[in-house]
């Protein structure tokens, strides 16, 4: 176990590496016109080679890969270019993912536990009415483009319960909509999995053998089928729980959230490099450890997972 | 050997709902099953073997129902019962049920100590260490070695033939009175087969339980049978003892079903097998179910159901052949070699 997670980690770690490159041989393939902004046409020929150069720009690329490695590993992540000049790019990020992530985990434990209820109430009736009813809301949400439903949520919602309009930190009920509205989209995911996994469970030989022996179906569901459902499931949640981090750009942008939702497209938009640079390997490390912890969590719960390979027929 | 019964199903009749459509699985079938034997049900797949004993503990799937005849058990009459409050009192304490793959019958995620347990605890109201005590206890009886340590591990970890010894265990768990073993070693290597035999039998002569059988292997037939019964199209065509319907069969799908065996075949002649198939139980079956698949059917055959005849008083049969006005057929010849060999050896 303790020899395949390191295996696992390094693997990890070459992939995020592959990722930041990748990202930071692209952003350099942007024309530099970008980086000069609104300022282009007041600048003198002399002023633009100076500005590119001072930004380090007009080094071959793989002296600028190598100077970004360099300040990295001192763990500097430089300052940002464009978007909040010459702030170090952690100050203007940290500020930023309290919001995101709080509302992130909020909704997430909000849709887990909606979901994986309505998940296994669909699979309880089965074919009946209630199953047919939660589908239709499941539909609903992956079917109307969300901003239809998220604006008629925060138009009606806010006049309906007389709360402000805009998200503001200091009035409790202003978290609430964007909570509901971040949760949504998951309760259906999650339900629509949950009920897919409890009746793949269902069908199988075992539950055959636990109603011959004399089980009643409430245990039969709780201890085997909702037992061996989760272990799907829980692959998937730490990179949830995780990707709380980069927020939600439509629905913070909607309640004006200062929060990390949009950032990034923001930033490589306006060509910031070291904001681009610094959020890509956040992301992607957030990403990475979140499979990579899945995995782990997977194995906890699956008995039959081995992390070495072994020999033998099956 | 003559035996108290402890089930008598009467008239049985099963529908299943399909698709719109009405199928009715079992057509009027009845048999009695006596105390401490071991009764075999053979039939070609689809006869309903599986079905019928499926209504002895209520697992019938959602959309059969029983819809007249009897099964009475303990002065109580199963084809009556409906809910699933009912049906626990019987299921797995009563009655028990071993299915045919073992790969897939025990739960992978959970320990397999602890599904033994969940059945000892349900039904016999043990708890903590006197459970895990009976567990072990059943383990070792089932002929696991190392019954503590195997207790605690996941079915991935045992072969398939100790899986059915687990499954086994699971049935034993409450010393049910009959047992129902559904294909059982299917799914086994050979040697393994003869093995999970061995132990059901050893087991029953511990316990002093029924076993039914339900299969299409003759060999596990005439290893293990004291009686016989022959399914066809949902109904039992013939039952006796082992020996009277190995060795003098009187229904002709019986004869069919003995004549295709490779054993009884002649050496360089093609092996004998039924043409056609069975009917089609959406529709309604005229006469004998299968006068259409017999080349010697009476004109009779195609008109009326046959009742019961009794050949002796554990043998009967359902042919119009044994009517007294029936002309004398002569059954195939692999079958009256087999009846001289009988005879002769008998005798």
């Amino acid at each position: 176990m303790f020899i395949y997670m390191l295996k696992r980690l390094s693997q990890s770690i070459v992939t995020l590496f592959i990722v930041v490159t990748t990202v930071f041989l692209l952003m350099r393939l942007l024309p530099v016109e970008g980086y000069l902004g609104d300022r282009y046409d007041k600048l003198s020929v002399e002023q633009r080679e100076a500005m590119l150069q001072k930004m380090g720009l007009l080094d071959p690329w793989y002296v600028q890969v190598g100077t970004f490695y360099g300040k990295l590993a001192k763990g500097d992540l430089g300052t940002s270019a464009i978007y909040r000049k010459d702030v170090p790019v952690l100050e203007v990020i940290a500020p930023r993912v309290p919001y995101s992530v709080r509302f992130g985990l909020v909704a997430m434990a909000f849709s887990l536990v909606a979901g994986l209820a309505m998940g296994v109430h669909m699979a309880r009736y089965k074919g009946r009415f209630w199953d047919r009813a939660w589908t239709g809301y499941i539909v609903l949400i992956n079917a109307v483009p969300s901003a239809v439903y998220l604006l008629f949520i925060q138009l009606y919602g806010t006049d309906l319960f007389k709360i402000p309009l805009l998200f503001d930190k200091y009035k409790f009920s202003s978290w609430v909509l964007p909570t509901i509205s971040m949760a949504l989209g998951g309760i259906a995911g999650y339900a629509m999995w949950m009920r897919r996994f409890m009746v793949d469970e269902l069908n199988k030989d075992y539950i055959k053998l636990a109603r011959a022996k004399g089980m009643p179906s409430s245990a039969i569901m709780v201890k085997h089928v909702m037992r061996n459902a989760y272990v799907p499931m829980a692959q998937y949640l730490p990179a949830a729980i995780l990707a709380t981090v980069s927020g939600s750009i439509y629905i913070e942008s909607l309640y004006s959230i200062p929060g990390m939702g949009g950032l990034l497209v923001d930033v490589i938009q306006r060509q910031d490099n070291p904001m681009v640079q610094a959020l890509v390997l956040i992301f992607s490390s957030v990403g990475i450890l979140g499979l990579f912890l899945g995995d782990v969590l997977m194995a906890v719960f699956d008995p039959r997972i081995k992390f070495v390979k072994s020999e033998g027929a099956r | 050997m003559k035996e108290e019964t402890i089930l008598s199903v009467r008239d049985l009749v099963v529908k299943f709902e399909l698709r719109g459509r009405s199928l009715t699985a079992i057509r009027g079938a009845s048999l009695d099953l006596h105390e401490g034997e071991t009764l075999a049900i053979v039939g070609e797949s689809g006869s309903g073997k599986s079905v019928f004993t499926k209504t002895f503990i209520g697992m019938l799937d959602q959309n059969g129902r029983v819809q007249s005849g009897s099964i009475d058990f303990e002065g109580v009459d199963l084809a009556r019962y409906s809910t699933e409050e009912e049906w626990l009192r019987i299921r797995g304490k009563k009655i028990s049920m071993v299915f045919q793959d073992p790969m897939t019958a025990l739960n992978p995620l959970r320990r397999v100590g602890m599904q033994i347990q969940e059945v000892i605890e349900m039904h016999q109201g043990m708890s903590g260490k006197q459970a895990e005590h009976a567990v072990v206890d059943m383990l070792d009886r089932v002929g696991i070695p190392d019954p503590a340590m195997r207790a605690r591990q996941y079915p991935h970890e045992f072969s398939g033939g100790m899986r059915q010894r687990v499954v086994i265990a699971i049935a034993m768990a409450c010393k049910p009175r009959i047992l129902i073993c559904d294909e059982p070693t299917t799914a086994l290597d050979v040697t393994i087969q003869a093995q999970i035999l061995q132990l059901i039998k050893s087991l029953q002569n511990d316990f002093g339980f029924t076993t039914v059988y339900i299969t299409h292997d003759l060999g596990v037939v005439a290893n293990v049978a004291d009686r016989v019964a022959v399914m066809y199209a949902g109904q039992i065509v013939e039952s006796g003892s082992a020996e009277e319907v190995f060795y003098d069969p009187r229904h002709p799908y019986t004869w069919a079903l003995l004549s295709s065996l490779p054993q009884l075949g002649v050496k360089g002649k093609p092996l004998f097998s039924i043409s056609g198939t069975p009917p089609n139980l959406f529709n309604e079956v005229k006469g004998d179910a299968f006068a259409p698949r017999n080349p010697r059917a009476l004109k009779i055959d195609f008109e009326l159901q046959p009742p019961m005849f009794q050949v002796s008083p554990t043998h009967s049969a359902a042919t119009w052949l044994l009517d007294p006005r029936a002309p004398a057929l002569e059954p195939p010849a692999a079958i009256q070699s087999m009846r001289a060999k009988y005879a002769g050896g008998g005798k």
